[in-house]
């Protein structure tokens, strides 16, 4: 038998599924605009984060399947059955969540000199402004982007994301994402990305399923100068950020050249574990960076602990189930980027060491707030020694394509996080005037949110899944 | 008629399923043939002849993809019958398929042992399945329904030369994959 003849009855062999959708060949979209690939022309990596932080119900995900390739298949979790309803059905859920916790612990995985360093980098020089970064999916899209490149370029990430080899931060990026996974019905942290292919280039397979597999990454596939493709890209992303994102959303679009764009989100929706009465709300003052605003503060008041700095004090507010939200007072006359300069103050930020604390009773004053920002993250990356996969020159994509030079063009990060429960009672009134670091007085405190403060949204094994600080409401 | 349908007829050994069959798929299995053959004549036997092995098939085959399964018959006799007509030299196969798909044969290396066809057929299923679905689709319309290329662009929307390029690159990396599996044929 003549080779081709092999070949000729080895492809008719291939899985009936296979020649079922070849059956009819698909109208493609009309190109608006010619792409070409010339040496003249170098070809873009688009790198989009995007993030939402959402405490509202109602999240929902609805891919645009119309150009996926593969869409991430996350893992199954039991459902949250609520607490003394049902024991089995609690232990089955419980047990899930502590060998999750449990993988995450046994890695050892030092992560703090990355958060420190970015939240540092990202969140000082605000002018004025809130800002708010997501570590933990900053982190998932540089380790993906280590996994798309080679030689310095990767070196240069896994430096800073403190890995000492791609397997190790293969291995520790997975069990970060299943460790900061949950979706129980009750609580929603899912860290989602999507690759954005140009079909007309060819991808390394075996990359992108190392993206599928590690980082359950959604692959499409399609036409970049298409309207089509880049609405799809866009629903995509507000579909993940449930619309809260859309105005910078908006403004993404691919261009010609842009080779891949690289997706993550944050959609983290939990509820207090110890709720805000609605009548106990008041209006008070917020004294802002940018003036005096009255805004509704919401007010509880029970046991609870309370940390204290050299120049700062803090409390959290635990969701259920997990997971806590700090926030983090500086003292009178300490501005909030300055506490990112404080070793110890970040130490608590990124949960290193929260000694400096005790038991007692909290009046808390918390504003509702509703705060949003877009960070251009290419100069800090830079700054943080993340250099090559910026310049063609130096560049090295070669693990994810040959077709052309490739580059990161963009690195957009945008936030939001909202807080808004039923239910306080504001207290207008400035305490924790304590010069140094004195513990609190014996029998209560009163701990009034109404200047410029950091929040820090943990994860259930305490890992920063926002960090902002808000300096007007 | 749903496929479904057509296949309890062939279950309850109804001949009307070959007229359901003929009415659904004829015209795919037709084109498919004299893709292969280049002869009307010869590619309404082969058609002829791929309905009564579609018969004799189903039941105990219950397929999945009816016109995959009825289409694949159809090229497999077809190609029988082409390299029957080959060995009498009464030509090849038209279309310029054999000289592409020489480019896809790595040259031998002296340790590897010979593959099976079905043995290849295992290897190149995984490596379409990691095509993007577009280049996926062109490879099989070109080497398992044996389209001519005209028609493959045209029903894209695409220029021929597009076409020629997505193939050139898909033959280009099912080599590169075939060396990287140690296959010899």
């Amino acid at each position: 038998m003549k080779k081709t003849e092999k070949l000729q009855d080895a492809i008719g062999m291939v899985g009936e599924d296979l020649v079922n959708e070849a059956k009819e060949i698909p109208k493609q979209t009309k190109k608006s605009k010619k792409v070409k690939w010339t040496a003249a022309i170098a070809a873009c990596l688009a790198l989009f984060l995007v993030l939402g932080a959402v405490f509202l119900p109602g999240w929902s995900s609805v891919s645009p399947k119309a150009y996926a390739l593969a869409l991430a298949q996350y893992p199954d979790m039991p459902d949250y059955p609520g607490r003394g309803n049902n024991e089995a059905k609690y232990e089955k859920w419980a047990d899930y969540r502590r060998d999750k916790r449990n993988a995450y612990y046994a890695l050892d995985i030092d992560l703090g000199s990355f958060f420190s360093a970015t939240i540092r980098e990202f969140l000082s020089d605000t002018d004025g402004e809130n800002r708010v970064y997501s570590p933990l999916n900053v982190y998932m899209a540089l380790a993906m982007t280590a996994e798309f490149t080679d030689g310095n370029s990767r070196e240069q990430i896994l430096s800073l994301l403190g890995a000492s080899d791609i397997e190790t931060l293969r291995r520790e990026a997975n069990t970060v994402w299943n460790a900061s996974y949950v979706d129980d019905g009750s609580k929603k942290t899912v860290l989602a990305s999507s690759l954005w292919l140009n079909k007309d280039v060819s991808f390394k397979q075996d990359t992108l399923e190392r993206a599928a597999e590690n980082y359950y990454a959604s692959s499409f596939s399609g036409d970049v100068t298409s309207e089509e493709y880049t609405k799809a890209f866009r629903k995509w992303l507000s579909d993940q950020t449930d619309g809260l994102l859309d105005d910078s959303i908006e403004q993404l679009e691919f261009s010609p050249e842009t080779v891949m764009a690289l997706a993550t989100t944050v959609n983290f929706y939990a509820r207090w574990n110890t709720e805000f009465k609605k009548e106990k709300t008041e209006e008070a003052t917020f004294h802002g960076t940018s003036g005096d605003k009255t805004c509704d503060f919401m007010y509880a008041s029970y046991d609870d602990t309370y940390y204290w700095g050299e120049k700062f004090s803090a409390i959290s507010q635990s969701f259920t189930d997990g997971g806590e939200m700090y926030f983090i007072l500086p003292d009178e006359g300490v501005s909030a980027e300055e506490l990112f300069d404080n070793k110890e103050a970040m130490d608590f930020i990124i949960g290193t060491n929260r000694k400096n604390n005790t038991y007692i009773k909290v009046n808390r004053s918390i504003p509702k707030f509703d705060v949003a920002s877009t960070i251009n993250l290419t100069e800090g990356l830079q700054n943080l020694g993340v250099t090559d996969i910026f310049s063609f020159k130096e560049s090295d994509f070669s693990p994810l394509t040959d077709d052309t030079a490739v580059a990161v063009s963009k690195a957009t990060h945008g936030a939001r996080v909202m807080i808004d429960e039923e239910g306080c009672k504001a207290v207008a009134f400035t305490m924790l005037e304590y010069a140094g670091s004195p513990p609190p007085p014996d029998d209560f405190v009163d701990f009034v949110l109404d200047r410029p403060f950091i929040f820090v949204i943990t994860s259930q094994v305490g890992l920063p899944l926002f960090v902002g600080v808000v300096n007007n409401i | 008629m749903d496929d479904n349908s057509i296949l309890d007829m062939f279950f309850a050994r109804d001949e009307r399923a070959i007229r359901e069959t003929s009415e659904k798929f004829g015209s795919a299995c037709s084109s498919l043939a004299y893709n292969i053959l280049g002869n009307t004549q010869d590619a309404e036997e082969v058609v002829s002849d791929a309905y009564l092995a579609l018969w004799n098939a189903i039941p105990p085959e219950k397929p999945q993809f009816l016109c995959a399964f009825i289409c694949g018959i159809t090229r497999k006799l077809a190609l029988k019958k082409l390299r029957a007509r080959t060995a009498q030299k009464r030509g090849g196969i038209h279309g310029g398929f054999d000289a592409e798909l020489s480019e896809c044969i790595p040259a031998k290396e002296s340790v590897e042992e010979e593959i099976s066809a079905k043995e290849l057929s295992v290897i190149i299923d995984k490596f379409l399945r990691s095509l993007e679905k577009t280049q996926r689709i062109v490879f099989i319309r070109r080497y398992w329904y044996m389209d001519p290329i005209g028609d493959i662009a045209r029903k894209l929307g695409f220029g021929q030369s597009k076409v020629k390029m997505m193939l050139l690159r898909t033959r280009q990396k099912l080599l590169s994959e075939l060396i990287k599996e140690g296959i010899y044929l």
